[in-house]
């Protein structure tokens, strides 16, 4: 058997792939100009000397004398590209400052550097969408200033950008750099939310809601004889001198509570037109979940977060505003994760033994999957305290340009309704996210829910 | 027919996306050809029905498509016009036209060389173009120079154009060479 003939790869290997050194290729490479300049000059040069004309070779003396003096000194680097982008809290419709820098460490200056870049379509940066043609100077850079608006949360990415570099008088160019791109971070605006309802069950050690546990606290709970351990203050001495007995003022401690706020992440419904336009389910979602996280981490609560999709993402409980930051960080990668898997099989994904039974479960869903509406029906059948908040934007329609699709999304819409009926029937209180106030009504009657003894 | 009209929407969308100065920059690279091709070819031929819309389409294909070959075709066909003229046609050899074709032929060239890497919808800093021309501006000021004092020391020499002719090429033709070689070396 023949050896096997050691071929060039058409592709360059890549440095990762590829055994051995990367392959390399020249960065500068002669352009077309350079091939003509040359070809003019040895064609006229030809002509004049062949037929004795001297005018035929002044004519090719510009283009040798462009060419000499284009190319005296030789570039030997390739520029370097990078991108700069704030660092800084930007929340959507704020202000974003993004920059591309050419720097040159050659000893030539670069004629011509054509710069582009691609950014998110939710970073509205000027000109971005453009090329640059600028010039850098020998040992010194150039600053292309990108300026703009963040109409949309998440991590939104500037870049990649490549440039592109003409040196010599156009006659030398080189090979196109190009730059990773670099993400803003861009965190949801949160909704005003405000709920003056107490927790149904709060769990903790310390906090500020009142617990059906009697304990040192603010809230009384009622007026009981004294009894040895008893502490000198509680003493109620009104009751004491009527009864003629001591008394004490018995209290319920204060303590804090676990939300855990679930997102429904198996799709995406509505078109997002950022933070000035209309609102996705995600883009709800979203926003919601920061508001309601910050309420409640603002008055002490514990608060968790999870994903119901195929990641199944998960944060955990804790508290104080460093958990607040965390929550917001962690609302930046919430993406649409549809299960592809039957949904039989999808009860073992999500696993309900992950929550906590005191907790307070907010589910964040459109319910349009027929495995949310399951979901939820499972939760409270578990007896967790569940309030579902309904995500799906007013004026989401089913899309379509058959005859029947009018028809299909009534039909769609009725069967929802259905649902959601169904939901309320099994004690699942269904609110549409509205900010502020929202969900107080929905929240005392699953505090009210909760004062009954459990038991089953 | 469909793919016409696709063209003609494609072509509409660059248009609207155009900036001022690559437009300029093709422009005056056709403009160059033109003037090239006026002043080098004899006056009836560029006066001739048959000929001229050529010419004309000559001068201005390398500004529509200046990646291609058209630059070189174009330089090739002014000399080619230039010869025609001068050793056809009998025309005699001036000093303004020399220096008027070889200014536009390097001009042309060199305006080319940047239409070609400049994006026709680009913000162009003014610095960029502002120095490209300089640079253009001082090679056919040297050149410009050096063909009037070549042109006099044979019209002194009267009748030695040949020799000089020959002893400036081979000059040149070595100083190409180094170049051609440097090149090579480098790649």
């Amino acid at each position: 058997m023949t050896d096997r003939l050691s071929l060039r790869t058409a592709v360059p290997p890549t440095a990762a792939g590829g055994e051995g050194e990367a392959w390399a290729g020249p960065a500068w490479v002669p352009t077309r100009a350079l091939g003509r300049a040359v070809l003019l000059t040895g064609l006229f040069l030809l002509l004049g000397v062949a037929l004795g004309r001297v005018d035929l070779v002044l004519m090719a003396a510009p283009f040798a004398i462009g060419a000499a003096a284009g190319l005296r000194r030789m570039p030997r680097s390739a520029p370097e590209l990078t991108i700069t982008a704030d660092e800084e809290h930007i929340v959507e419709g704020g202000h974003v400052e993004a920059a591309v820098t050419v720097s040159n460490t050659d000893v030539i200056p670069y004629d011509l550097v054509v710069l582009r870049t691609r950014t998110s379509p939710w970073l509205k940066l000027e000109q971005a969408d453009r090329p640059f043609a600028i010039t850098v100077p020998r040992d010194g850079w150039y600053s292309v200033q990108l300026p703009g608006d963040a109409m949309r949360w998440g991590r939104q990415p500037v870049g990649p950008a490549a440039a592109r570099v003409a040196a010599c008088g156009g006659l030398l160019a080189c090979r196109p750099v190009v730059v990773e791109a670099r993400g803003v971070r861009v965190y949801p605006v949160t909704e005003p939310f405000n709920a003056t309802e107490a927790m149904p069950a709060a769990a903790g050690l310390v906090g500020n809601h009142r617990s059906r546990r009697p304990g040192e606290g603010g809230e009384l709970a009622g007026v009981r004889p004294f009894a040895p351990g008893d502490r000198l203050r509680r003493i109620d001495w009104r009751v004491s001198l009527r009864t003629r007995d001591l008394h004490v003022a018995a209290t319920l401690s204060d303590r804090d509570a676990e939300v855990v706020l679930l997102l429904d992440v198996l799709g995406e419904i509505g078109l997002s037109g950022g933070v000035a336009g209309s609102a996705s389910v995600l883009d709800t979602t979203v926003r919601a979940s920061a508001a309601i996280a910050e309420h409640y981490l603002q008055r002490g609560d514990r608060v968790s977060l999870l994903e119901y999709g195929a990641a199944a993402r998960r944060l955990r409980p804790a508290t104080g505003r460093r958990q607040y930051l965390t929550v917001l960080e962690w609302l930046l990668d919430v993406r649409p994760d549809p299960v592809e898997v039957d949904e039989n099989d999808y009860d073992n994904v999500f696993g309900i033994h992950h929550l906590s039974s005191d907790a307070l479960v907010m589910v964040l869903t459109p319910l349009v999957d027929p495995r949310s509406a399951d979901m939820l029906a499972q939760l409270t059948q578990s007896g967790r305290y569940v309030v579902a908040v309904d995500t799906l934007p007013a004026d989401a329609k089913v899309t379509g340009g058959g005859n029947w699709t009018p028809l299909a999304g009534r039909l769609w819409r009725l069967e929802r309704e259905n649902v959601l009926g169904r939901l309320r029937e099994h004690g699942v209180p269904v609110v549409a996210w509205a900010g502020a106030g929202s969900l107080d009504l929905v929240l005392r009657d699953v505090a009210r829910l909760a004062l009954i003894p459990r038991g089953r | 027919m469909f793919k016409l009209g696709a063209q003609i929407d494609a072509a509409r969308g660059v248009l609207a996306q155009a900036t001022a100065l690559p437009f300029l920059v093709r422009a005056a690279v056709a403009l160059c050809g033109l003037i090239a091709i006026g002043v080098a070819w004899p006056a009836e031929l560029i006066a001739s029905q048959l000929t001229a819309p050529l010419l004309m389409l000559v001068a201005i294909y390398p500004a529509v498509a200046p990646r291609g070959r058209g630059a070189t075709s174009s330089a090739l066909v002014v000399v080619a016009g230039w010869i025609a003229d001068t050793v056809g046609v009998g025309a005699h050899v001036e000093l303004w036209r020399v220096i008027t074709i070889a200014t536009l032929l390097y001009l042309g060239h060199t305006l080319t060389a940047l239409a070609a890497v400049l994006p026709y919808d680009a913000i162009v800093s003014f610095d960029m173009v502002g120095g490209w021309l300089l640079r253009a501006g001082a090679v056919v000021l040297v050149s410009a120079v050096l063909t009037v004092a070549t042109l006099g020391l044979s019209a002194d020499l009267a009748g030695g154009a040949f020799v000089l002719a020959t002893i400036v090429g081979i000059a040149c033709a070595v100083g190409a060479t180094i170049l051609i070689a440097r090149l090579l070396r480098r790649a």
